[in-house]
């Protein structure tokens, strides 16, 4: 390994025992991120560092989406108003153990954070008009209670299946216990016919939890344009797809689709919203 | 990057087996079988946290409780002629996602492993895995070896059932091994420490699917136990290799008769004599890998669905 520093940061803070949030790119809606987003527009966050992605992600090229060239990017925000580090990643590809290191080194040493939660989404097989969970996962029992107030399911039991791995996420709070630090996973499922597209349903229900939570006082007025601006989209759909309604409509009273319709839900949903 | 040590006992004259996941599992398969018929003790382990990604979570009641790594792990027994260390690595450590072990984290793994064996006093080590050949899963799997001194040729060419790359059909003497079995040959000779790579044979038809291959791995453990000059009871490893054969013959005969056609022309494939009998061609590799291909998945799509 190598011993070069594997992080930069710029600028000093006035942060007290702060809360971290770290979200990854390419996650199912771009959930974490979307709402990391969220959070640093409305909080006026400024840039603090970042991890350089040298021993992290393939250096042999960059991709090209939607015509633009990418380049892995892990960076750090912070909000000294509101007491809040942000963590906004792509998932690096390799060098897992040195680089969750790296996140703590900064949220430790540097920013001395006493918690941190990682955002996600879980693909979930019901309707998008069905109110979003929020589902916990802690690295210490009594961090539960603190959840409770926020209407936080609590009590999942899991275990990896064979042939998967377990998440990032799940990893940084099993490093953050052993630095005791307190560490939770927030999940929030997203309906399986949402993954590839914008689900604002399940920013919005993150954003809430980080506004009562911390009392942040944030405006809620962009995000519930979104999920309108969704709704009638989805709505004229239906107008023109009775089938693909009647596909939701069955999700809705907790009836399953088979492959084909769930398939047909997916892909022509996504032509519409897109 | 560490190893730690749960016990540090005194061996005479002991000797490494290490052994990691590969094609067939055929060295896996073989040296745990050796380790447990041994009854080996845990010595140690490596820290596995800069080597892997987890491979399981457990979370109960909403609790974080466990995050599980990939083990590579060191054991000994004592034994009469040489004390044995075993190395069983559950999984190489691969940069990029692959199966077998490349860079940097291969390097510091395969030199770990080798200051254990050098810390308790190892002259020689073994490493075993699986050798792709044109062969049918109903003859007996030779093994190959490769030592990694000239010196060491003599001693494994008189093993039963014993070959040398030289002896290999259209070989002449060259070939790779893929993965830790191969690197710690490569670190070990750079350290003045004698190494061996014994490979048991797994039919070409086979390489692509995960199926252990144990007759393979019951050859490896006859020329361990002859090397090692010792007794091994091979009753569950018999029972095993017979297990499996019986379990292979019985999708072969389920396989179209062209495909089956071709396969057949394996039983008389010999590295010895290959000249003497009709021999399989490139062509014919290629084509019965196509097909066996195809014809398993077909068969694992319907199972699984």
């Amino acid at each position: 390994m190598s011993s070069e520093p594997v992080f930069r940061l710029q600028g000093g803070h006035k942060l007290a025992k702060p809360t971290l949030i770290v979200a990854w790119a390419e996650d199912a809606s771009d959930v974490g991120v979307r709402t990391v987003d969220y959070l640093i527009e409305g909080l006026g966050c400024r840039e603090f560092g970042e991890i350089l992605p040298e021993g992290f992600f393939p250096m042999a090229g960059v991709n090209v989406v939607n015509d633009v060239a990418q380049f892995p990017e892990s960076k750090f925000y912070i909000s000294d108003e509101s007491n809040l580090v942000i963590f906004r990643s792509n998932i690096p590809r390799t060098g897992w153990h040195g680089f969750l290191n790296a996140v703590l080194d900064v949220a430790g040493h540097d920013c001395n954070v006493s918690e941190i939660y990682t955002l996600g989404a879980m693909i979930s097989p019901a309707a998008h008009t069905v109110p979003r969970l929020l589902i916990s996962i802690v690295n210490r029992q009594e961090i539960k209670e603190d959840l409770e107030p926020y209407n936080v399911m609590t009590g999942t039991d899991y275990e990896t299946p064979p042939g998967q791995k377990p998440t990032l996420s799940s990893y940084l709070i099993w490093l953050a216990k052993q630095r005791e630090i307190r560490g939770v996973n927030l999940w929030v499922p997203v309906p399986f016919y949402l993954v590839s597209i914008d689900d604002p349903r399940a920013c919005k229900r993150l954003v809430y939890f980080f506004n009562s939570k911390f009392d942040l006082g944030l405006d809620f007025t962009k995000l519930d344009g979104e999920i309108t601006q969704q709704n009638n989209k989805i709505a004229r759909f239906f107008e023109r797809s009775p089938e693909i309604e009647a596909f939701v409509r069955r999700l809705e009273a907790g009836d399953g689709l088979d492959g084909e319709e769930s398939e047909k839900l997916a892909r022509e949903m996504a032509e519409a919203l897109t | 990057m560490a190893i730690k040590y749960i016990k540090e006992p005194e061996l005479i004259n002991p000797v490494m087996i290490a052994s990691w996941p590969g094609i067939g599992n055929v060295g896996m398969i073989a040296v745990d079988m050796l380790r447990r018929v041994m009854r080996a003790e845990m010595m140690a382990f490596i820290e596995p946290q800069e080597f892997f990604y987890p491979k399981r979570v457990i979370i109960r009641s909403g609790e974080l409780v466990e995050l599980e790594f990939p083990s590579s792990e060191f054991y000994f027994v004592r034994n009469e002629r040489h004390d044995l260390i075993f190395f069983v690595g559950e999984e190489q450590p691969a940069e990029g996602g692959g199966v077998y072990a490349t860079g940097s984290k291969a390097y510091s793994m395969a030199n770990l492993v080798l200051d254990a064996a050098q810390k308790c006093g190892c002259r020689r080590v073994y490493t075993s895995g699986a050798a792709v050949a044109p062969m049918h899963h109903t003859a007996r799997s030779r093994v190959w070896a490769v030592p990694n001194s000239a010196g060491l040729l003599s001693e494994f060419k008189s093993y039963d059932n014993t070959v040398l790359m030289s002896d290999v059909e259209g070989r002449g003497g060259e070939g790779n091994i893929t993965g830790l079995n191969g690197l710690l040959l490569g670190i070990a000779r750079r350290r003045g420490l004698e190494a061996v790579c014994v490979m048991g044979e797994i039919p070409v038809y086979l390489q692509g699917f995960p199926f252990p291959y144990p007759k393979g791995s019951k050859s490896v453990l006859e020329v361990l136990a002859a090397a090692l000059g010792m007794w091994i009871d091979m009753e569950r490893m018999d029972r095993m290799a017979q297990d499996s054969e019986n379990e292979l013959t019985g999708l072969y005969n389920k396989l179209p008769p062209e495909i089956k056609e071709r396969l057949d022309r394996l039983k008389h494939t010999t590295v010895a004599a290959p000249e003497s009998m009709e021999a399989i061609t490139d062509d014919d590799k290629r084509k019965i890998l196509e097909d066996v291909d195809k014809f398993f998945r077909r068969e694992s799509g319907g199972e699984q669905h």
